[in-house]
C-alpha cells in the first residue's frame, strides 16, 4: 500500500490529496495532523480549509509541493529575514494580481507558512518602494480621505522622516 | 573617524545591543499594541473609509500582515504612505516616532520645530508614541531647551543621553516623571548628576532595568539606596568615580536586585569586599564586574566561593588598581570563572608571573588582557599566557619593564592579535619588532600598536611594520627620539591642548589618514634606496672597488665600511652603535669578496642579504639575554632558541624581592585609552 495522503479540502469542496510532507510545510496542519494522529498517519486523512477558495488553495500547494525539500532556517533572526532578497521562484509564482496575491498572503497567514507569508510580504513592499502618495493611492486602489489641510499639516510634521 | 565619535557610536550600539537581546522584541510588541488598537478602532469608520476598505484589497490584509510588510520598508517609503489614507497613517506614525531620528542636523532640527508646537495644535500628540529616544549623536544641539521638549513622553522606554554635556539636571527630572515603563537611561558623560534624578528614577520607573551614571560623584548613597529598593529589576547599574557609595549600596544591591548581570564602580574607592563575597556566591548570573582603585578589595573576594563553583556567565572582570589583591586571588577567578573573555589586572603591583600561568588556563576563552604596571611580570609569564591563550586580540602591558624582544617574538603567536600596548617597554628594541614583523607575515591584521616610550626603537623595523599592516589605524611612538623629527612628526597628529611644551614636543602618535601618510612617507624613502642598489650604485661601487684593488689601494676602513652600509638602507634597519663585532665582519667579508671580485653584483648581493639576515637572527636571540645578565642575574639558560625557550617552571628572571617597583605616570593619552571598555567620559584631549 501506497503511503497514506492528506487530503485538503477547499471552501467550495475541492479535495487535493498531497504528501504529508508537503501538507506539513504548514505549520498549522502539522499540528493538526499530529495532534489527531498521535501513533502517525495509517490511512488517507482529510482536513477542511473552508477558509480557501480552491484557486487559491491549488496555488498555495503548488508553493509546497515546490518547496517540499527545500530547507528553510528556522531562526527568528529579523535582520536576516529582513534583508535576505526574495527568493527567485517565489518571485515569478507570485506573479498574480493584487487580489490573489493578498488571498495567498492570508492563505500563508492563516495556515502558517512563514517563508511564504514573507516572501509575499516583500512582494508588496516591493511595489511600495519610491512612490510618491498619489502613485501608491492608484497602485493599490485608494481614495485620499484626508482634506488637504489635513495631508499638509502631517507631511509637515514628519518631513524628518525624509531624511536619511 | 575620530576616535570619539567611534567610541560613542560603539557605546552606543552596546547598550543597544544589550537592550535588545535582553528585553522581548521590539518590533513584536509594537506590532502587538497597534493590533489591538486597530480591531478596537473597526467599528467606527468614516464613509469614505468604508469604501477604500471595500475597493483596496490590500487594506483587507490583517494588521499584523500589513506591519510584516511595513518592516521591509524604510523611512522614507514609509512618509510617503503615510498620508495614502488614514487607514495607513494610524499604523504607520507610530512606527514613525518610535524612535524618533536625532542622528543628523536636518532631522534633529525638523523634529525639535515640531516638538516647539503647542500640543494640541499638530495632527497628533506625538509625545504619546516615542519609545526610545537617544540624543547622543548630535550632542551640541542637546540643551535643557531641547531636553525639555521631550518633557511627558508616557511611553518613553529607553533614554540615552551619552555624552550631553550640557545638560543639568532639571529637565533630565521632569522628563522622568510619569515615564512608568522607563526600562534603560544612560547618563554617560552627563555632568550634572544630582540625587533629584536617582530619586525621580526611584519614585517613577519601576520596571528600571539599565542605569549608567558614572558621573554620579555627587549623589548621595541614600538615594542610591532609595533607587535599589525601588527597582529590583536592575540588571545593569554603573555607578563610577564616587566617594560616598560605600558597602552599604553593595548590600542593598545584593539584597533587592537579584537579577543583576553588570556592576560597573570603577573609582569608587570606598566599597569593600564585606558584600562582593555575597554578590559573587549568589549572583550567578553576573556577566560584567568592575571595580578599580578600591584597597578594600582583597583576595578574600572570591573567598565563599567553594573550588570549581562556577561563575558561569562572568564574562568580564576589572580590577584596575587594586592593589591588594595577590595571585591567590587571580588563582581562584580562573578556577570560580572558566570562561573570562576579558581580564583587567593593569596597576595591581602584586601581580606576578604566577597570575599569568593562571589565566594561561582560560585558553581559548580569554580575548582581552590588560596587565599595565603589573611591573613584576617578565618574559616568562607572557609566554605561558600566549601559548594557550591564542585567540587573544587584545593585550596591553604597558610599564612591565622587564619584557624583553622575547615578548614580541611570543606575541607574534597570536593569529587574531589586533592590539598591542608596549607603551614604557624599555628594553624592547628593533630586533624584536623585526621579529615581531617577520613571524606575524604579510598582511597582518594588527590595527592598533602603541610602543611610545620604547626609546630603544629606530625607523627600520617600524617602516616593515606598517609595510606589513594594512589594517593599522594606531600607532604611538610618543617619545623615541628616532622619530622626533619633522619629517616624520609632521604626519602625526596634534598634542592635546593642555600638554606642556616639553609633553607636545615629545608627542608622537598616529592615527587614521596618519598612519597611511607615514606609510607612504616611508615606503617613498625606502623605495629610493633599492632604487639605488638596484640601479647603479651597487655596480659603481664594484668597479670602484676593482680599480682601487688593482692599483694597490688602500683597505677601507670600517667608518667607510659603515657609510657603505648606510647608503644600502641596512643602517637603517639597526642602530650601528649596538652593532657591535657581527657586523663589522661581514662588512669586511663584503669588502673582501668585492675585491677579489669571484662574484658578480647580483649573485654577491644575495649573499650579503642572507649573512645579515643571519647576523639579524643571532642578535635577536642574544639581546633576549643580554638584559638579564647586564643586571647581573645569573640566568643560565640552556636553549637559546627563543622559539623552544622558557621552561614556565623556571625562576623569573628578575626574582622581585624587595625591590622598588617605580610607578611611572604616562601622561600621554595612550594610557587612557587602553581602557577600550571605559564608557566614561574622555578628558578634552579626547573630544
Amino acid at each position: 500500500m501506497s503511503e497514506p495522503k492528506v487530503i485538503l479540502v477547499s471552501f467550495d469542496d475541492e479535495k487535493f490529496p498531497v504528501d504529508v510532507q508537503v501538507a506539513e510545510k504548514s505549520v498549522l496542519i502539522k499540528n493538526m495532523i499530529n495532534d489527531l494522529n498521535p501513533d502517525g498517519l495509517q490511512e488517507d486523512f482529510e482536513i477542511p480549509i473552508p477558509m480557501l477558495r480552491s484557486t487559491v488553495l491549488a496555488k498555495v500547494l503548488e508553493w509546497c509541493e515546490h518547496h517540499r525539500n527545500s530547507e528553510f532556517p528556522d531562526d527568528d533572526d529579523d535582520d536576516a529575514k529582513k534583508t535576505a532578497p526574495i527568493d527567485e521562484w517565489d518571485k515569478n509564482f507570485l506573479k498574480v494580481d493584487q487580489e490573489m496575491l493578498y488571498e495567498i498572503m492570508q492563505a500563508a497567514n492563516y495556515l502558517n507558512i512563514r517563508q511564504l507569508l514573507d516572501s509575499g510580504c516583500k512582494t508588496v513592499a516591493e511595489m511600495i518602494k519610491n512612490k510618491s502618495p498619489e502613485e501608491l493611492r492608484r497602485t493599490f486602489n485608494i481614495v485620499n480621505d484626508f482634506s488637504p489641510e489635513e495631508e499638509a499639516a502631517i507631511r509637515r510634521e514628519n518631513e524628518w522622516a525624509e531624511d536619511r | 573617524m575620530s576616535p570619539d565619535v567611534n567610541n560613542r557610536n560603539h557605546h552606543a550600539l552596546k547598550f543597544d545591543f544589550i537592550m535588545q537581546n535582553e528585553g522581548p522584541d521590539d518590533y513584536k510588541q509594537l506590532k502587538e499594541s497597534i493590533t489591538q488598537r486597530r480591531n478596537s478602532a473597526a467599528a467606527q469608520k468614516s464613509e469614505i473609509q468604508e469604501l477604500n476598505y471595500r475597493n483596496s484589497p490590500l487594506l483587507k490584509l490583517p494588521t499584523e500582515v500589513l506591519l510584516q510588510i511595513f518592516n521591509h520598508l524604510d523611512r522614507r517609503d514609509l512618509y510617503s504612505l503615510l498620508t495614502v489614507c488614514r487607514e495607513f497613517a494610524d499604523l504607520i506614525i507610530e512606527i514613525l516616532w518610535f524612535r524618533p531620528n536625532m542622528q543628523n542636523d536636518a532631522s534633529f532640527n525638523k523634529i525639535k520645530a515640531i516638538m516647539k508646537l503647542p500640543k494640541l495644535s499638530t495632527h497628533w500628540d506625538y509625545r504619546s508614541f516615542i519609545k526610545r529616544l537617544n540624543l547622543s549623536f548630535m550632542t551640541k544641539l542637546v540643551d535643557d531647551d531641547l531636553l525639555s521638549l521631550f518633557v511627558g513622553c508616557p511611553k518613553l522606554e529607553r533614554l540615552t543621553l551619552v555624552n550631553c554635556t550640557k545638560l543639568t539636571h532639571y529637565p533630565i527630572t521632569e522628563v522622568l516623571k510619569n515615564c512608568e515603563k522607563l526600562q534603560s537611561i544612560d547618563l554617560t558623560g552627563v555632568t550634572h548628576i544630582h540625587d533629584d534624578i536617582i530619586y525621580a528614577l526611584a519614585d517613577n520607573c519601576p520596571r528600571l532595568q539599565g542605569l549608567y551614571a558614572p558621573g554620579c560623584g555627587n549623589v548621595s548613597e541614600r538615594a542610591i539606596l532609595k533607587l535599589l529598593t525601588s527597582c529590583p529589576m536592575l540588571k545593569r547599574v554603573k555607578f563610577n568615580g564616587s566617594e560616598n557609595i560605600t558597602d552599604e549600596t553593595i548590600s542593598a544591591m545584593y539584597e533587592n536586585c537579584k537579577s543583576l548581570v553588570e556592576i560597573d564602580l570603577h573609582n569608587c574607592p570606598k566599597v569593600t569586599d564585606k558584600y562582593l563575597k555575597l554578590i559573587f556566591l549568589n549572583l550567578s548570573q553576573l556577566r560584567e564586574f568592575r571595580i578599580s582603585n578600591a584597597a578594600g578589595i582583597t583576595d578574600k573576594l572570591l573567598e565563599r566561593l567553594p573550588n570549581h563553583f562556577f561563575l558561569e556567565k562572568l564574562r568580564i572582570i576589572d580590577i584596575t588598581g587594586c592593589n591588594a589583591i595577590t595571585d591567590k586571588l587571580v588563582e581562584k577567578l580562573v578556577i570560580c570563572a572558566p570562561r573570562l573573555r576579558n581580564v583587567v589586572l593593569s596597576k595591581c603591583m602584586q601581580i606576578t608571573d604566577a597570575s599569568l600561568r593562571a589565566l594561561s588556563q582560560l585558553g581559548r576563552s580569554l580575548h582581552y588582557i590588560h596587565l599595565g604596571h603589573c611591573a613584576l611580570i617578565t618574559d616568562f609569564g607572557v609566554a605561558s599566557l600566549v601559548r594557550s591563550c591564542h585567540r587573544i586580540q587584545y593585550i596591553d602591558l604597558a610599564c612591565c619593564s622587564q619584557l624583553t624582544d622575547w615578548t614580541l617574538v611570543e606575541l607574534a603567536n597570536l593569529p587574531k592579535l589586533r592590539r598591542i600596548g608596549l607603551v614604557k617597554c624599555s628594553l624592547i628594541s628593533d630586533s624584536g619588532i623585526l621579529e615581531l614583523v617577520r613571524r606575524r607575515g604579510e598582511q597582518d591584521c594588527l590595527e592598533r600598536v602603541h610602543l611610545s616610550y620604547c626609546t630603544n626603537l629606530t625607523i627600520g623595523p617600524i617602516y616593515l611594520l606598517l609595510k606589513n599592516c594594512p589594517k593599522l589605524t594606531h600607532l604611538s611612538l610618543t617619545g623615541i627620539n628616532a622619530f622626533l623629527r619633522r619629517e616624520i612628526t609632521q604626519y602625526c597628529r596634534d598634542p592635546p591642548p593642555d600638554f606642556n611644551e616639553h609633553q607636545k614636543n615629545s608627542f608622537c602618535v598616529f592615527s587614521g589618514h596618519g598612519v597611511n601618510q607615514l606609510r607612504a612617507h616611508l615606503n617613498q624613502v625606502m623605495e629610493d634606496r633599492a632604487y639605488l642598489i638596484d640601479h647603479g650604485d651597487m655596480h659603481a661601487l664594484f668597479h670602484e672597488r676593482r680599480r682601487r684593488f688593482m692599483n694597490g689601494g688602500a683597505d677601507m676602513d670600517d667608518e667607510e665600511m659603515t657609510l657603505w652600509a648606510r647608503q644600502r638602507g641596512l643602517g637603517l634597519l639597526q642602530s650601528v652603535d649596538n652593532d657591535g663585532q657581527g657586523m663589522s665582519d661581514i662588512n669586511r667579508e663584503i669588502f673582501r669578496e668585492l675585491n677579489e671580485g669571484n662574484m658578480g653584483p647580483e649573485e654577491m648581493r644575495e649573499h650579503f642579504q642572507r649573512l645579515i639576515r643571519n647576523h639579524h637572527q643571532h642578535r635577536l636571540v642574544e639581546r633576549q639575554f643580554t638584559g638579564a645578565e647586564g643586571q647581573g642575574d645569573e640566568v643560565h639558560l640552556e636553549n637559546q632558541d627563543p622559539q623552544n625557550a622558557p621552561q614556565i617552571v623556571q625562576p623569573a628572571v628578575f626574582p622581585n624581592g624587595n625591590q622598588a617597583i617605580p610607578i611611572v605616570n604616562v601622561d600621554e593619552d595612550d594610557d587612557i585609552e587602553m581602557q577600550l571598555v571605559s564608557l566614561f567620559p574622555r578628558g578634552p584631549q579626547n573630544s
